[in-house]
């Protein structure tokens, strides 16, 4: 999978990738920004997650994000999604993660 | 009546011998008459010609009293010289040798006036000598009262001076019966004495008693060949009195001078009839009188008398009889021989010639059979040789019903590789090569379009069967080539047409089928209404417009029905040998039975078994009529595209991509929603990632996924055969709660139970089978 981290300030880290969130990619997605945020020597408060070229999301990859999320909250950060398709939009519904994740 | 020749020769023969035998038995009945008529006139003959002897005798005793009444009219008129008259006398006597003796007696005191009695007398002594005799003139003889005397005195007068006197028996003389004739002596008016003769009947007697019937008329003196049992009579009518009788029945000797009262058979008119009966037996009288009214009676029995033509005749019925029971026996058996014999080996032989047999005749004899035998040998030869170009030609027959059948295509499955579509088909040609025919094939590379069609060529034998094979080659390579379906037909009829001198015609029914969308077009030349059975519905025939049969018009606009086949359904073709087969009674399948049937069995789903019921129940219908049709069926099934799709790898993780790819591959295909594509993606990723991960345990393990469109669905089994294990059980997450109480797993199998239509869990054969549905709306 192809992930770019960036920083697009000190506490805001932006992450795009393309591809699916599933099962053979999910793991190594959290792994990379949870990498990235621990890495750094300032805590990051803010997660921007640019979805405009995931294709699919699948309970895995919903499971990275109920991660990613629940680790930011710990640390009083935020996840924000911009760019959701359709279908992704979708999928969150249908777990109930609308009802907390700020989708952009 | 009769029908064997046999009977009517034996018929006939034995009317010809009835006729002949009649006609024998009638000239031996008429010679036997006749005979009987020559026999009886030759016996009265014999009798006449006895009585003519008996009466000379008689004239010769008449005229010799004669000569002796001369000598005493001579004595009377002259001196009356006694030695002269007794000289006179004895000469009389020499010259008849049958007299005894005999005298002249004058009446009384006719010559001297004192002297009664004038006689003289001579008789004839034992050896012959004459003796003159002057006895008679006593006083104690007293010849005057003699009844013999009185006998003739009073019988005669001087018309008839000869009378007879009764016969008697001389005790005194010569003791013998005795009979005297005696003639008047007249001077002038007045009589003056008698003459007698003395006349011995003994030997009359004799004579008569010997004169017996022999075979063939009377004999006398003879003993031989007498006719046994006759008898005869000697008599007196006018005196009533028997002079002699051999009567065996009888006590003759004391007959002798008895009245004719004594004899029981005698009667006045035995003169008029031909038998009378006598102890028994028949008797012939014949019957005679002598010139001195003498009766002489011959008694001869009739058996006796006609038992030489009675044997003769005998002989003759006998030998008709013979003949009668040879004769037919002959005939027979000649018959038999030369007739029968040789018909009846003739009708064996051509009996065992008509059951195949290799035989030749051999009669020799009689010439006409014989010739016969020949011509039937002959006859044999031929047929042999016309059977064997026969077989021949049956069996040349035989290939090109064989090749015929084999051109047809006969593998099924014919395609087993290709699952959108099911067909069967069969041809069960009736005796005759015949004009029915099915075909199908691919008709693209790409193998995505199907051809099936059923025809008939109208007609039979060989000239419909070559022209079959040629319009089905011609089909085919047009089919090939790529028309639109509207031209094909046209340009087939076009060729049809072309090829045709002979006005052949062929009713046709054909599908093209577009294997993947089900698209449709069939044509109906003149052909038997197809049936269509929708899935799950009934069948019923396809009302299409109904286009001539190939081969009629060129130029001609043919109507092509265009629709979508739906999956599942089926076509039923057949050819008119199915509605026109015909039971016993002449009665048709009919359209009506054949739907009746399918329907019976509409829920039969393999092609293979409707053809086969249908084949078995025309079996049934026509029980065991003949076959006058080929009997021709082809089914076709749609069952679209091959939607089953299978992925089976080991269970791991590292697999999903592979999976992802077999996956999405599919989906591409069926052109389903975005949304779809993305639900079927999440939930097939979760079951895939459960398998991967908790299945086995210990040891790795096969993943299976199949999926399949049908319809409005999708549907995804997924197979393992891991530890029992039904994610379904697993309680929902709480998705109301805040995020940070929600626990990260559970979400997968909650999402799968979400999106479906339906899912639902088996465990099978130690397999955890998962089966998911969703909806394509």
């Amino acid at each position: 999978m192809e992930i770019s981290l960036t920083r697009t300030d000190l506490f805001t880290l932006c992450v795009k990738a393309v591809g699916r969130l599933d099962l053979d990619s999910a793991v190594e997605y959290g792994q990379a920004i949870t990498d990235a945020m621990y890495d750094s020597d300032e805590e990051i408060r803010e997660l921007m997650l640019d979805f405009s070229e995931i294709t699919f999301i699948s309970s895995y990859g919903l499971k990275v994000i109920l991660e990613l999320y629940k680790k930011l909250k710990e640390n009083g950060g935020s996840l924000k999604i911009k760019n959701v398709s359709e279908e992704i939009r979708k999928s969150f519904n249908l777990v109930g993660f609308n009802k907390f994740l700020v989708l952009e | 009546m009769f029908k064997t020749i046999r009977l009517k020769i034996i018929v006939l023969s034995l009317i010809m011998l009835a006729v002949l035998i009649s006609a024998v038995a009638c000239y031996v009945g008429v010679f036997r008459m006749k005979t009987k008529q020559l026999m009886l006139q030759n016996y009265a003959f014999s009798i006449n010609s006895f009585v003519q002897q008996v009466d000379e005798k008689i004239i010769r005793a008449e005229d010799n009293s004669k000569d002796l009444a001369l000598i005493g009219s001579l004595f009377y008129r002259t001196d009356r010289s006694i030695p002269l008259t007794n000289n006179a006398i004895i000469k009389i006597f020499e010259n008849y040798e049958n007299s005894l003796g005999g005298g002249i007696w004058f009446e009384p005191y006719a010559v001297y006036k004192d002297q009664k009695r004038v006689c003289f007398y001579a008789y004839r002594d034992k050896s012959g000598n004459i003796i003159l005799d002057d006895d008679f003139s006593s006083e104690q003889y007293d010849y005057h009262n003699q009844s013999w005397y009185k006998e003739i005195i009073s019988q005669i007068d001087k018309e008839h001076p000869t009378a007879w006197s009764l016969p008697y028996y001389e005790n005194q003389g010569s003791k013998t019966t005795m009979i005297t004739v005696g003639t008047g002596i007249y001077v002038g008016d007045k009589l003056i004495g008698i003459s007698t003769v003395d006349w011995e009947l003994d030997s009359v007697f004799q004579e008569i008693s010997e004169m017996k019937p022999l075979e063939n008329g009377f004999s006398f003196y003879e003993t031989r060949d007498r006719i046994k049992g006759s008898f005869s009579l000697f008599a007196s009518e006018k005196y009533n009195y028997i002079i002699v009788s051999d009567d065996p029945y009888l006590d003759n000797d004391a007959l002798v001078g008895k009245t004719l009262d004594n004899i029981p058979w005698y009667r006045k008119d035995l003169y008029d009839i031909t038998y009378f009966k006598y102890h028994g037996k028949l008797y012939t009288p014949f019957v005679k009188y002598t010139n001195n009214d003498m009766l002489l009676i011959i008694c001869v029995p009739k058996t006796e008398m006609y038992k030489d033509i009675n044997k003769f005749t005998l002989h003759m019925l006998l030998f008709l009889i013979m003949a009668g029971i040879l004769i037919p026996i002959a005939v027979y058996a000649i018959l038999n021989k030369y007739i029968i014999n040789p018909i009846n080996k003739l009708t064996e032989i051509a009996k065992k010639i008509g059951n195949g047999e290799d035989v030749e005749i051999k009669i020799e004899k009689p010439e006409e059979f014989a010739q016969l035998a020949s011509t039937f040998n002959k006859m044999t030869d031929n047929i042999k040789t016309f059977t064997k170009d026969q077989a021949k030609i049956l069996s040349e027959l035989n290939i090109a019903k064989q090749i015929q059948e084999s051109s047809l295509p006969n593998k099924f499955p014919p395609f087993p590789d290709r699952k959108e579509f099911e067909i069967f088909a069969s041809m069960e040609p009736a005796k005759e090569v015949g004009g029915d025919f099915y075909d199908f094939y691919f008709i693209d590379e790409n193998k995505d379009n199907f051809i099936f069609l059923i025809a008939d060529v109208a007609g039979k034998g060989i000239p419909s069967a070559l022209f079959m094979m040629t319009a089905k080659t011609l089909i085919k390579s047009l089919a090939k080539v790529g028309y639109p379906p509207k031209e094909l037909a046209k340009k087939i009829n076009h060729k049809i047409c072309a090829n045709n001198k002979h006005g052949f015609f062929i009713t046709m029914f054909s599908g093209i089928i577009n294997l993947k969308t089900g698209k449709a077009y069939v044509i109906n030349c003149g052909h038997n209404k197809p049936l269509i059975r929708h899935q799950s519905g009934s069948y019923e025939y396809m009302e299409l417009d109904n286009n001539l049969p190939l081969g009629v018009f060129d130029d001609y606009e043919f109507n092509i029905h265009e629709f979508n086949l739906e999956k599942g359904d089926i076509i039923f073709t057949y050819t008119d040998g199915i509605t026109e087969a015909m039971n016993n009674d002449g009665d048709l399948y009919g359209e009506q039975r054949l739907l009746e049937t399918l329907n019976y069995a509409k829920t039969c789903e393999n092609s293979q078994e409707i053809v086969s019921l249908i084949k078995n129940d025309i079996k049934i219908y026509t029980n065991s009529a003949t076959q006058s049709d080929d009997i021709t069926m082809l089914c076709f099934k749609y069952l679209g595209e091959n939607s089953v799709k299978v992925y089976n790898e080991v269970a791991k993780k590292e697999n999903y991509k592979s999976f992802c790819n077999w996956l999405h591959s599919n989906l591409k295909e069926w052109e389903i929603s975005k949304d779809l594509f993305n639900d079927i993606d999440m939930c097939s990723e979760e079951i895939f990632a459960n398998i991967s991960f908790y299945a086995y345990p210990e040891k790795q393990g096969m993943i299976t996924v199949s999926i399949d469109k049908k319809d409005d669905e999708i549907i995804m089994v997924f197979e393992d055969s891991g530890i029992k294990y039904n994610p379904l059980e697993k309680p929902d997450p709480d998705i109301t709660l805040p995020p940070q109480e929600r626990p990260l797993g559970g979400l997968g199998i909650f999402m799968v139970k979400k999106i479906t239509k339906n899912v639902y869990y088996e465990r099978k054969e130690d397999k955890n089978i998962l089966t998911l549905v969703f909806d394509c709306k």
